[in-house]
């Protein structure tokens, strides 16, 4: 319990505000840290560190734990084995013009995650598990050698560094890119970490090429952190037999007060199509207002061209979305969808609302 | 594109460089079609409301999402999902991944691939349209009742059967495959005689030598019109097919022709001296 109370007082200490939530990349810049702080993936997502779990428990919860309370930090043996997991259940409606309107209640995901130290700071393993729904699906599975805190070199399966990591996996810049947490991708990544930069280079499969036995994908990240904004760009070029794919992005936050910015757009050409090649410019821009201790609205605007060489077929999709985390581990979540697009297909001018509970590890 | 804006907005000049963005509108459609493409040389035909009909949800559904990635010679699992393949593609055809499961079985969408895949409870990967906004469950309510309701094609198979002609390979002519295909499905445009679909009216053939010295081996297969779906040709290769030139020739000797049901025979594509019709060929690359 004393080294619990002790990093309880070194998140307090080195975090400073109470105004935050949780688990996306906004955190890190209403913080002004790197992904890497809190996560054990580098990359961010996914198991949180030591440092992520007192931060989650002490810091970003309306109410804390009692002073004598057992803590969860995650270690199953002492520092060899971490282990985590995330729930997210739903109860959504969605309404599509000249359609009936749906309502449901869903469970979205179940994951366990698990790391093993195997030689503390140089040689890991890690693991993300969806166990549910539907069949049980490895999300990612990677060696992991080197120290994240200055080089690092994975080889396995895992996810992309393209971009915001965000937690929605339907926004246009996640969709569009199909670089997202969704689809994980088989390789190699090099990765270096310095005080206010993190660098990723990639060399995979490319999902584009799952079963067809050629093709590559290389992938690039690089992001320089301050404490009160930050600027990456990320670039990526998939050869595969459909047609290659060349992307490039741009993306940032910013700190102003209460509110975390985040900014990102997106230039993709994929070739294939039969009417040749395609660019697609995808963008997103959002505000989180941490108002509260506990409470989070985010605010998001996005764009979305799908053929730049074809006028007036844009769409667009803003979102409310309020987060209420009461206690630690557990969060509330509610939000409404509005996309809007050409008025003669259904599908891109559908709401939808959602009423979200998240428990997380 | 960007569209101009009906309404502008004064935004802070700290946030100047994400102008364009916050003024950008969704497009009005002007001059495109359902599938958001221009009007001319469209293959949608123009907008079809989406409903329990092949033809709509074709539109709506298999041509401006799932055919984004699902289109060309190498297709995820070799599925095609355009306008002219798709019909004959997934109704009574056998999943890649789990070949116990039919993509489409006509009454009984629970047991049909197409929508374990789409609402994400597949034994095999992942959830589809793959790293995409999963499907309302109101477009695929509709995709289910069409299941439900036997899974018919649409008014436009019916429009294609003046002539009675192939109108779909998988795989495609002159297609480089990386692995075997688990079976080779062609379309036509009218039902087939089933009882005429046998190895004397359709071969398979692996070719060796250089052109103008050719010979070509007959490679056994099975070949299956798919009860549901009297218009697709299903040929399942006996053993997995070697990397090498393949061609798939219908038979011209009278008496071993494949037929419509009405028994027209094919018009197209033409025959050869000996009365064949090589409707297809394609190589199976070596393997790395």
């Amino acid at each position: 319990m004393k080294t619990q109370r002790l990093l309880f007082a070194l998140a307090c200490l080195v975090l400073g505000s109470t105004r935050v939530a949780f688990a996306e990349p906004y955190l890190a810049v209403q913080q002004g840290y790197k992904c890497v702080a809190c996560h054990i993936n580098p990359t961010g997502g996914g198991l949180r560190n030591t440092f992520g779990l007192v931060f989650a428990e002490n810091t970003m919860p309306a109410s804390t734990l009692p002073a004598n309370a057992p803590v969860w930090l995650g270690q199953v043996l002492q520092d060899i084995v971490r282990v985590g997991g995330d729930l997210r259940t739903d109860w959504s409606r969605t309404t599509v013009p000249q359609s009936p309107t749906q309502q449901q209640f869903a469970l979205e995901q179940f994951r366990m995650y698990a790391d093993v130290s195997v030689i503390p700071n140089l040689l890991g393993l890690y693991v993300d598990e969806q166990v549910a729904p539907g069949g049980a699906q490895t999300m990612e599975a990677y060696a992991r050698y080197g120290d994240t805190s200055n080089w690092y070199l994975k080889a396995g399966h895992f996810y992309l560094p393209f971009g915001w990591r965000l937690q929605d996996q339907t926004a246009f810049v996640r969709t569009v890119t199909g670089i997202n947490m969704t689809t994980p991708d088989t390789g190699v990544e090099f990765g270096v970490e310095r005080a206010n930069w993190s660098g990723q280079l990639d060399v995979t499969n490319g999902a584009a090429n799952v079963g067809t036995g050629s093709g590559y994908q290389v992938t690039g990240n690089l992001v320089h952190v301050q404490s009160i904004w930050r600027v990456g760009v990320s670039s990526a070029f998939t050869q595969s037999d459909t047609g290659n794919r060349s992307m490039y992005g741009l993306y940032a936050g910013v700190r102003t007060g209460p509110i975390a910015w985040l900014a990102e757009g997106d230039l993709v050409r994929q070739a294939g199509y039969p009417n040749g090649t395609r660019t697609m410019i995808p963008a997103l821009i959002e505000a989180n207002w941490a108002f509260r201790k506990g409470n989070n609205l985010k605010l998001t605007y996005e764009y979305s061209d799908p053929e730049r060489s074809v006028p007036n077929n844009a769409q667009t999709r803003w979102s409310a979305v309020y987060e209420l985390t009461p206690i630690p581990f557990l969060q509330a979540r509610a939000g409404f969808r509005r996309y809007q697009g050409i008025p003669q297909n259904a599908l891109q001018n559908e709401t939808f609302g959602f009423i979200e509970l998240h428990v997380f590890l | 594109m960007l569209p101009a804006c009906s309404s502008k907005r004064a935004l802070p000049a700290a946030l100047g460089l994400l102008s364009s963005w916050l003024c950008a509108c969704s497009g009005s459609g002007v001059g495109l079609d359902s599938n958001g493409q221009p009007l001319s040389g469209s293959s949608s035909g123009g907008t079809v409301p989406l409903s329990a009909d092949f033809d709509a949800i074709q539109a709506n559904v298999f041509t401006p999402i799932c055919s984004v990635c699902h289109i060309g010679a190498t297709a995820p699992e070799g599925l095609m999902l355009d306008a002219a393949h798709s019909y004959n593609l997934l109704v009574n055809v056998p999943s890649t991944e789990v070949p116990s499961i039919l993509r489409v079985k006509p009454g009984d969408p629970t047991n049909s691939y197409i929508i374990q895949k789409l609402e994400g409870h597949a034994a095999v990967g992942a959830q589809m349209p793959l790293g995409e906004t999963p499907l309302p469950a109101s477009t695929i309510a509709f995709i289910v009742q069409w299941i439900t309701n036997g899974a018919l094609p649409g008014a436009s198979a019916s429009a294609m059967a003046a002539t009675f002609r192939v109108s779909s390979m998988a795989p495609e002519d002159g297609a480089v495959l990386a692995a075997p295909p688990a079976r080779i499905i062609v379309g036509f445009t009218r039902e087939l005689d089933a009882t005429r679909a046998d190895t004397t009216t359709v071969r398979l053939e692996r070719i060796a030598g250089e052109a103008g010295d050719e010979s070509a081996t007959a490679v056994a297969l099975e070949p299956s019109v798919p009860a549901g779906n009297p218009r697709a040709l299903l040929l399942t290769p006996r053993s997995t097919l070697m990397a090498g030139r393949y061609q798939l020739v219908l038979s011209g000797q009278a008496g071993a022709q494949i037929s419509a049901l009405d028994g027209a025979t094919l018009s197209a594509p033409p025959a050869d001296a000996n009365g064949d019709r090589i409707i297809a060929r394609f190589i199976v690359a070596e393997t790395p």
